[in-house]
C-alpha cells in the first residue's frame, strides 16, 4: 500500500450500471483516475458503494485500456459477490498488478448476491463479513495487501474487538470512517496500534448532513462546514497519518488539495 | 438450443400510481424497472445457452422506453431483443398480452424453450406465461425452482408445490415460469453492457406479427379491473438503543412487547 504521508487517497466511484450516459461517465472515470495517479496520489475505487450497482474498477481499467500505476490504486472489495465473481475480480487485479485491497462488509441491495460462508471457507459463522473476506484473500491470494475499515461511531469495545479479528485475519492497514475533528476513539486506535498504518477519512463534501447517512447519526443540515480547512486541521492533529478523501470535488477542490500536498512535502 | 425469454418493464413498486378512472397503472412519468422475477428468467436462459449452446432472444411488449429492460437482458447475455410496441397493444390484459407474445414467438420461428418470470410485480397475476403456452399449444410448467437437465429436446425441472417439489419432464417446445430459487442473476459486465447499449432492438407492430386487431388491446381484453389501490409503504422508523448489552437487550425486549411484536 502506498503510505506516502504527503499524498492522499482519493475516492473514485465507477459509473453506475444504470447510467444513461455510460460512455461519458467512463471517460470521466478515466480522467479522474489518470489525474489522481498523475498527482502522485492513490486512487481508491469503490465497490457498489451504498449498495448501488456500479461497474467494477478493474473492468473499467481493462475495458478502457487505462494506463495505470498499480501501486497507486486501492480497490474496495465487499462481501456482495458470488464466489465466481470474487475470484474473477481478484484474478483481474493480479493481471493488472494491483495489490492493495480494502476488504469491507459493504452495503447490500436486492440485486446483489451475498457471499456465503462455504464460499470463503468460513467455519462457525452464519454470514460473511470483512473478517472472513480478509482471511479468504490473505489465504488464497497472499500477494494482496488487505486493509480494513474502522468505525469510530460504533460502540468502541465492539469495534476494537472486531478490529482484532480483522488483524488476526491478515489485515495490515486501516481506513477510518470520516471524522471532522479530533476523535478520542481514533486517538485510542493509534495509541493501541502504533505500528499499524491508519488512514483517516476526511469528509470533503460541504453537505455535512450527508455524513449522517454514513455514520448513522443526525448532523444538522445547516451546520457550517469548510472541508478544506477541516482537512488541514486534521492533518495538524494527526501528523503521522495519511488521509483518505471521500466525495472530493474535482472541479472545485482538487487543485487546492494538490497544493496542500506539495506544501506538505516541501515543509518536510 | 433456441430460447426466448419474455420480460416486462414495470413501475418501481414504491412509485406506482393508479388512474382513478381507468383503474390502470399510470406508467408515464414513473420510474420503470425490469420486473425483478424476469432477472431470474434471463439468467436461466443465458446459463442454459452457455451450457448447451444456441441463442437467447429477449421479447417484451410495452412502450418505447421498455427498450431499457431489453437492454438489460442484452447486458446479461441475451443475443437479440424484440419489442412489441404500438398504441394498438395498449390496455391489453394478460389474455391479449399472451396472444400478442405468442404471435411474436411464432413470427420468430418458435423456440425450444420459452422462459418467463413467475409473475410481474405490477399485476401479480402470474398468467401471461401460461396464456402464451396455451395459445401456442405447448407443454408448460409454472413455478420452476431448478433445472435438472436440458438435452436432446427434453427438459427435467423441479416445480415447487405446497410441500416441496414435483419432478416434471417436458419436451420441446415448452414454456416454464421460474422462481427466485432457481439461480443467482449475474451482474452485467462492462463489456456486455457497452455491447448491449450499442445493439439494435427491433420494434414490431401488430402487422409484423400478423396479429388480429380484434385480439389485442383494451377492446380485446376480457378482464375488467373493478378496483385497484397502490400498496401503502410500511412505517420504517428506526431508533438506536444505547447502553450496556444486557440493558439494551432488556430495552429491546420491552419495546417488542409494547408493540405486541414478541
Amino acid at each position: 500500500m502506498n503510505t506516502n504521508h504527503y499524498g492522499y487517497h482519493v475516492e473514485i466511484i465507477p459509473p453506475k450500471q444504470d447510467s444513461q450516459k455510460l460512455e461519458e461517465d467512463l471517460q470521466l472515470f478515466a480522467s479522474k483516475l489518470t489525474r489522481v495517479m498523475g498527482s502522485g496520489f492513490t486512487a481508491s475505487i469503490t465497490d457498489n458503494a451504498m449498495g448501488l450497482l456500479a461497474f467494477q474498477g478493474h473492468e473499467c481499467i481493462e475495458e478502457l485500456g487505462i494506463d495505470v500505476d498499480p501501486s497507486k490504486i486501492l480497490i474496495h472489495l465487499n462481501t456482495f459477490h458470488t464466489k465466481k465473481d470474487l475470484d474473477g475480480i481478484l484474478d483481474s487485479l493480479k493481471r493488472l498488478g494491483i495489490t492493495s485491497i480494502l476488504a469491507i462488509s459493504g452495503d447490500g441491495s436486492p440485486r446483489l448476491p451475498k457471499l456465503q460462508p462455504d464460499d470463503v471457507g468460513a467455519v462457525g459463522t452464519a454470514s460473511v463479513t470483512s473478517v472472513e473476506l480478509c482471511a479468504y484473500v490473505r489465504k488464497n491470494y497472499p500477494e494482496f495487501t488487505v486493509g480494513v475499515a474502522f468505525n469510530p461511531y460504533e460502540p468502541p469495545e465492539h469495534e476494537f474487538e472486531k478490529l482484532e479479528r480483522k488483524l488476526a485475519a491478515g489485515a495490515s492497514f486501516v481506513i477510518t470512517q470520516p471524522i471532522i475533528g479530533q476523535n478520542d476513539i481514533i486517538d485510542r486506535l493509534i495509541e493501541k496500534h502504533p505500528d499499524l498504518p491508519v488512514m483517516i477519512e476526511a469528509w470533503m463534501s460541504k453537505k455535512l448532513y450527508l455524513l449522517s447517512d454514513v455514520v448513522g447519526y443526525p448532523i444538522p443540515e445547516d451546520a457550517e462546514f469548510d472541508p478544506l480547512a477541516t482537512l488541514e486541521s486534521l492533518e495538524n492533529t494527526y501528523p503521522g497519518s495519511s488521509f483518505y478523501l471521500s466525495l472530493l470535488g474535482f472541479k472545485t477542490q482538487y487543485e487546492t488539495v494538490e497544493q496542500m500536498a506539495a506544501a506538505k512535502e516541501a515543509r518536510s | 438450443m433456441k430460447i426466448i425469454v419474455c420480460i416486462k418493464q414495470v413501475p418501481a413498486t414504491t412509485e406506482a400510481k393508479i388512474d382513478p378512472v381507468t383503474k390502470r397503472i399510470i406508467r408515464e412519468g414513473t420510474q420503470a424497472v425490469l420486473n425483478p422475477f424476469d432477472l431470474y428468467a434471463i439468467e436461466e436462459a443465458v446459463s442454459l445457452k452457455e451450457q448447451c449452446g444456441g441463442e437467447v432472444i429477449a421479447l417484451s411488449m410495452g412502450p418505447e422506453n421498455a427498450k431499457k429492460a431489453l437492454t438489460e437482458a442484452l447486458s446479461m447475455g441475451a443475443d437479440e431483443a424484440i419489442l412489441l410496441s404500438d398504441r394498438a397493444f395498449g390496455g391489453s390484459d394478460t389474455w391479449a398480452t399472451g396472444y400478442a407474445l405468442a404471435r411474436a414467438i411464432e413470427t420468430i420461428g418458435g423456440a425450444d424453450l420459452i422462459i418467463c418470470g413467475r409473475q410481474a410485480i405490477d399485476g401479480d397475476t402470474a398468467q401471461v406465461g401460461p396464456v402464451i403456452a396455451s395459445k401456442l399449444g405447448i407443454m408448460q410448467a409454472a413455478n420452476v425452482m431448478k433445472t435438472v437437465s436440458a438435452e436432446g429436446g427434453s427438459f427435467t425441472f423441479h416445480r415447487m408445490n405446497e410441500s416441496g417439489f414435483d419432478v416434471v419432464r417436458l419436451t420441446a417446445p415448452a414454456l416454464i415460469t421460474v422462481l427466485k430459487d432457481i439461480n443467482v442473476p449475474r451482474i452485467p459486465t462492462l463489456r456486455n453492457a457497452r455491447r448491449a447499449r450499442a445493439a439494435e432492438i427491433k420494434v414490431w407492430k401488430p402487422d409484423d406479427i400478423g396479429a388480429d386487431p380484434a385480439m389485442i388491446g383494451l377492446a380485446a381484453s376480457p378482464t375488467r379491473v373493478v378496483k385497484t389501490q397502490p400498496q401503502t409503504s410500511r412505517n420504517t422508523d428506526t431508533f438506536r438503543i444505547e447502553g450496556e448489552p444486557r440493558d439494551a437487550a432488556k430495552t429491546l425486549a420491552g419495546e417488542l412487547l409494547r408493540r405486541k411484536l414478541f
